[in-house]
């Protein structure tokens, strides 16, 4: 159980071959335009202008669209031209695959809605992410997922508490980093009390007693448990239009507070589990 | 019985597919890698079937041991592991530089298992 998109679970699950699934790539590729190719084709644009506009987005965070209203090259009714006729023509995977044979028409709706039921499951519930947080919903994805995979992954019963603004991460007895990247900058913490390490140890290895094991091992669960959420958030984001890139876990012992760097802010996530233990989940993103 | 190599920087996950493809009566795990280079190395001298192979490792990736193994040895049937998987283009790259299939994490046994079998 994972963050999947349609054509990946139809191959996991055996229901179509990775070549017709590549072939209905292909198809996709080919038929859905990019907004600079959609102006083009329409004869809004030439090709100098789209170089233009290529040009400035190397310097300045805009959409395509945003960069030539920017250079006054497009309108804005133009631009909602664009994107209306975009989506107007724009192939589904699932319809791409019943294009190359992959599937018939009664198969797609089938298979579609037993994987919007498998993927329902990973619908972001609201989460609070204070208002001057950029790409807010990226980082609502990472609370709502690390909740999920601590009841799916770790079967680890916990109350989500409110998220706060933070300027330093206290130290814990094992903390993990992972750097994200991309379209977004900001780096994943999650830390755990001895306890909680040991029960998320436990779960993840499905053995009863992980008195024996090395910390190495220990420390590796955690680090597992942190990667497979970062992952599943990269997939979610991609999902959400965000282009995310994550970098393998780093593990901390931190004998002193975590600060937050200048131009980044910080947010906790802390988790109820028991007394005395602690959970806590943190993010420092750019502003 | 068909051999199988883990690659993966995770003792975790290698613990995990081990116990998985080791227990499954079919299957003889006959070594672990904990990055792309090694699992180059290693798939050069145990010989494997089949490759389980994590995406996001540090040294080397699973794409660009992916695209080695795929040219110095393209009858072994690589899987990709990864909870990276629902990245589309990812998942597409991996495809069409050979990859099998894709098991995304976290995953269950029977998952591996059928996937495994239906390579």
């Amino acid at each position: 159980m994972a963050v999947k998109f349609f054509g990946q679970f139809l191959v996991e699950k055996g229901l179509i071959t990775r070549e017709k699934l590549l072939k209905a790539l292909e198809l996709q590729q080919a038929t859905n335009l990019k907004f600079g190719e959609m102006a083009h084709a329409m004869g809004l644009l030439s090709s100098v202008d789209i170089d233009r506009i290529h040009r400035l987005q190397h310097t300045e965070d805009l959409r395509f669209g945003d960069a030539a209203q920017k250079l006054g090259l497009l309108t804005s009714e133009q631009v909602q031209q664009v994107v209306t006729r975009q989506s107007n023509s724009y192939l589904y995977i699932g319809h791409a695959l019943v294009e190359v044979g992959a599937l018939n028409p009664d198969q797609l709706e089938r298979h579609l809605a037993d994987f919007q039921k498998d993927q329902a499951v990973y619908r972001v519930d609201r989460i609070e992410i204070p208002s001057n947080v950029p790409h807010a919903g990226l980082w609502e994805v990472c609370a709502d997922l690390t909740c999920k995979m601590l009841t799916r992954v770790a079967q680890l019963p916990h109350r989500a508490e409110q998220c706060r603004p933070i300027t330093r991460l206290a130290p814990n007895k094992l903390i993990v980093a992972m750097d994200l990247g991309g379209a977004v900058k900001g780096r994943y913490f999650l830390s755990a009390s001895a306890g909680i390490q040991e029960t998320l140890a436990r779960a993840i290895l499905k053995v009863d007693d992980v008195s024996g094991e090395p910390e190495e091992v220990l420390d590796d669960t955690l680090a597992e448990f942190a990667n497979i959420v970062c992952g599943n958030v990269a997939a979610k984001g991609g999902q959400l239009g965000f282009h995310v890139e994550i970098a393998p876990p780093e593990i901390l012992h931190p004998g002193s507070p975590i600060e937050v760097p200048e131009g980044q802010a910080g947010l906790l996530f802390p988790y109820h589990i028991v007394e005395n233990e602690r959970l806590e989940m943190a993010l420092f993103v750019q502003k | 019985m068909k051999k199988v190599l883990i690659v993966d920087d995770s003792i975790t996950v290698a613990r995990q597919l081990e116990r998985i493809i080791a227990g499954a009566g079919d299957f003889q795990v006959v070594g672990h890698a904990k990055n792309g280079a090694e699992g180059i190395k290693l798939n050069q001298t145990e010989d494997p079937d089949i490759i389980c192979m994590d995406m996001n490792m540090p040294v080397m990736d699973g794409l660009a041991a992916l695209r080695s193994i795929s040219v110095l040895d393209p009858k072994v049937k690589v899987v990709m592991v990864t909870s990276l998987g629902g990245v589309g283009d990812r998942f597409t790259e991996a495809m069409k530089l050979g990859a099998r299939n894709v098991i995304s994490k976290p995953f269950e046994e029977d998952t591996v298992l059928q996937i495994l079998r239906a390579l």
